[in-house]
């Protein structure tokens, strides 16, 4: 899952990068209202962080922007604006969420997963026959027993499975998956892919992942 | 809150006292009341001089008919020779003259009364008309007297003269009377006229009056009803200007005007406290999001080290900015007051030059300072200190590496003039009125990279107004920025001794400098914040 925060102060750009990183999310960070909206509109994310009052062109601007261009991306207001007029002006400007500073990290957490959950239509349990994610906890389980993956085997699996039964083509994971710092060469994910099938097929979920030959990846129930 | 409780008890309770009477209908009972008063006094004018007419006519009439009396009885009321030569106070021998005077007749349309009485009052003749009863007698008159008396039930109007011989002796009276029954039913009726018609108009005039009370005083209603509707959320509302441009008018337009600059003071402060959250939030969430990231899961001991070094290093800025707010907030409160003294100018800003030098040193400024000039001044040494402080820091801040900034002093007549000028970045022109607003900054990114507020200058402001000071700002982009402070010089001693001779010289060359500085402002767009 990608996610983009749009943040002027380094610091709390700084924390959320790590902290949202640390949860296997890919995370870009812009830090005025220019750069950010230039991200929004070439790269394809999963959630964006938005703070209001940012040097540019101001979050509220950069929110609309981002609706008329005709994304349905989960925008999440993070602002030290707190009046109700505030608020309100923020949802109706097209974003989904609205969370005010100082706020609890683990909040946004559960917020994003809100957002996230919503666009996949599911609990926050995703299954695939007898594979179990937990997107809290970062667990997997294959027949009940857990299955230890790395971070970013998580962040793959986390994204095929939310994806199930959809074709992802490798630019599409490595767009979800890695963050913009990563070159574009996508033999890495075949790599990661392998790691994945070869800790699943141990655990006794086999063919799970399926090759598209030329194109990429797919999860479907056998 | 609880302060203000006794005063509104006792706002209630005068409240209570003071009957609850509408203007509309205090202006009407105060005019009717006038009016009542006026209309009063005139019927009771007009009522006395009906009255004293119709008296003073029956009097004549009275009189008229003595003298004819005694006319035809060949007699004068001074000259008597005896009641005796009365001959003609009876009806018959008065006939010949019976179409003229019926008086005698006892259905006479106005019948005449007459009787004759001796000086002790005991009648010796009177007129058939009279019986039974008889005219009454006043001893007490002792001149001629008209007075109302009684005669047969009926009201008549007297007169008694008194009759005296060639010696000045009274011998008797003459009483003569007409009836006055049409005069006082005239009189009541005028009476009667007056005193039912009273209360009426008096009311018809209450009514009337209020009415137009009421039309008059309906624009009061409206800015009534304006500010009853007005709250926090719709305070652009206005009171609708009555057509007239009365007093009404000038009512409205000032309570108008109030509530332009209560809005404005209203959304100025609304900006403060939201522009306040925003800079104490900021770092709150910073730091508090640090700290929630950093105990998610154990980590390496550099890793601590950098994290609590930023989070104390946000603290120390959050810590920085509160203690500009509270000074702010003491400055704004009126409780405060400079300590004036008589102070040597040069030596506060060598103080300042000194305190700020490590942050010059940082950017290899030079700050440079002509003592020569210097002299006394009246001013809060601290508060000037302040103020000095923080233009220089701005300075230091807001200018590239390497470039110098003057300090330049001005002897005048009545003030001190004292420049700043660096060659930093400049302020554009169109945001020189807004630099000694509260969070104001001219580079719009909030970022921290200069570590300031935006509140420096609306303190520097507040100290400068409180003292006297007046501050002027000239900038052009990319070119510098002169601030000018004008303080007030000291008249105990306006120049050290050391320097008075520079000074007879540098008043004159001041007061030409001083035109060039305004016709340099217009040029370059200056703002001027007078205190």
């Amino acid at each position: 899952m990608r996610i983009l925060i749009i943040e002027d102060e380094p610091g709390i750009a700084a924390f959320l990068k790590e902290g949202l990183e640390e949860e296997y999310f890919a995370v870009d960070t812009a830090y005025d209202g220019k750069s950010g909206l230039d991200l929004a509109m070439t790269n394809d994310y999963d959630l964006i962080i938005l703070d209001w009052m940012i040097p540019g062109i101001s979050g509220i601007e950069v929110c609309r922007q981002v609706r008329k261009a005709g994304e349905c991306v989960p925008i999440l207001f993070l602002t030290a604006k707190d009046t109700l007029d505030d608020v309100v002006f923020g949802l109706d400007a097209g974003a989904n969420d609205y969370i005010k500073k100082p706020f609890e990290f683990e909040e946004l957490l559960a917020r994003i997963r809100v957002q996230l959950r919503y666009r996949s239509s599911e609990s926050d349990s995703l299954t695939v026959d007898g594979l179990d994610i937990n997107p809290v906890t970062h667990q997997v389980f294959c027949h009940s027993a857990e299955v230890v993956l790395t971070p970013k085997e998580f962040a793959l699996l986390e994204y095929l499975v939310r994806n199930k039964d959809k074709v992802c083509t490798r630019s599409r994971i490595i767009e979800h998956v890695w963050d913009i710092h990563f070159d574009s060469d996508t033999s890495v994910i075949d790599v990661y892919i392998n790691f994945l099938r070869k800790k699943l097929d141990a655990a006794g979920c086999r063919s799970i992942i399926q090759t598209i030959r030329g194109v990429g990846y797919v999860v479907r129930e056998p | 809150m609880p302060k203000d409780a006794p005063r509104m008890h006792t706002s209630r309770t005068f409240l209570k006292i003071v009957p609850e009477i509408s203007l509309r209908n205090r202006i009407a009972f105060y005019y009717t009341v006038a009016t009542a008063f006026l209309i009063g006094l005139v019927f009771m004018l007009v009522y006395y001089v009906v009255d004293s007419t119709v008296y003073r006519h029956f009097d004549q009439e009275l009189m008229a008919e003595v003298t004819e009396i005694l006319e035809e009885n060949d007699l004068k009321s001074n000259d008597f020779t005896g009641l005796a030569s009365f001959r003609s106070i009876d009806e018959d021998d008065r006939q010949e003259e019976k179409d003229e005077h019926d008086v005698f007749r006892h259905n006479d349309v106005e019948p005449q009364f007459i009787q004759l009485v001796d000086a002790k009052g005991l009648v010796v003749k009177k007129s058939v008309n009279l019986f039974p009863d008889s005219l009454s007698f006043h001893a007490r008159f002792r001149r001629t007297a008209y007075f109302n008396s009684n005669v047969n039930g009926q009201t008549v109007r007297q007169v008694q003269v008194p009759l005296e011989n060639r010696h000045g002796l009274t011998e008797g009276y003459l009483l003569v009377a007409f009836p006055l029954e049409n005069v006082i039913i005239v009189l009541s009726d005028l009476q009667m006229v007056f005193l039912f018609s009273f209360p009426g108009i008096i009311l018809i005039l209450f009514v009337l009056t209020r009415l137009i009370a009421g039309r008059s005083i309906r624009p009061i209603d409206e800015v009534i009803a304006t500010a009853e509707k007005m709250t926090q959320a719709n305070l652009d509302q206005r009171i609708p200007l009555p057509r007239n441009r009365d007093e009404l008018y000038r009512l409205s337009a000032t309570i108008n005007a109030l509530l332009d600059r209560l809005q404005d003071a209203f959304l100025r402060e609304k900006q403060f406290t939201a522009d306040a959250s925003h800079e104490l939030k900021t770092p709150l969430a910073a730091v508090k999001g640090t700290l929630d990231v950093l105990v998610r899961k154990p980590r390496e001991r550099e890793h601590y080290e950098t994290k609590i070094h930023y989070c104390l290093q946000e603290l120390n800025r959050m810590a920085r900015l509160i203690d500009q707010l509270l000074m702010l907030a003491r400055y704004e409160s009126t409780g405060l007051r400079p300590r004036i003294e008589e102070i040597e100018l040069s030596i506060l800003i060598e103080a300042a030059i000194e305190r700020l030098k490590p942050h010059a040193a940082e950017k290899e400024m030079t700050v440079r300072f002509n003592r020569m000039q210097s002299g006394n001044v009246a001013a809060d040494p601290a508060m000037l200190e302040m103020i000095i402080e923080n233009i220089l820091s701005n300075a230091i801040k807001y200018s590239p590496s390497g470039s110098p900034i003057d300090i330049a002093l001005e002897p005048g007549t009545n003030a001190f003039l004292c420049s700043i000028s660096d060659h930093g970045i400049g302020i554009p022109e169109e945001k020189l009125h807004a630099i000694f607003e509260r969070f104001y900054r001219v580079d719009e990114s909030r970022s921290s990279s200069t570590g300031g507020f935006g509140l420096g200058l609306s303190i520097v402001k507040k100290l400068a107004d409180l003292q006297q000071i007046r501050i002027a700002v000239q900038s052009a982009r990319n070119e510098g920025t002169i601030f000018t402070l004008s303080i007030p010089v000291s008249f105990s001693c306006p120049y050290p001794k050391s320097i008075v001779k520079g000074v007879q010289t540098g008043c004159r060359v001041n007061g030409r400098q001083k035109i060039g500085l305004a016709g340099a402002a217009e040029r370059h767009g200056n703002s001027e914040n007078s205190a």
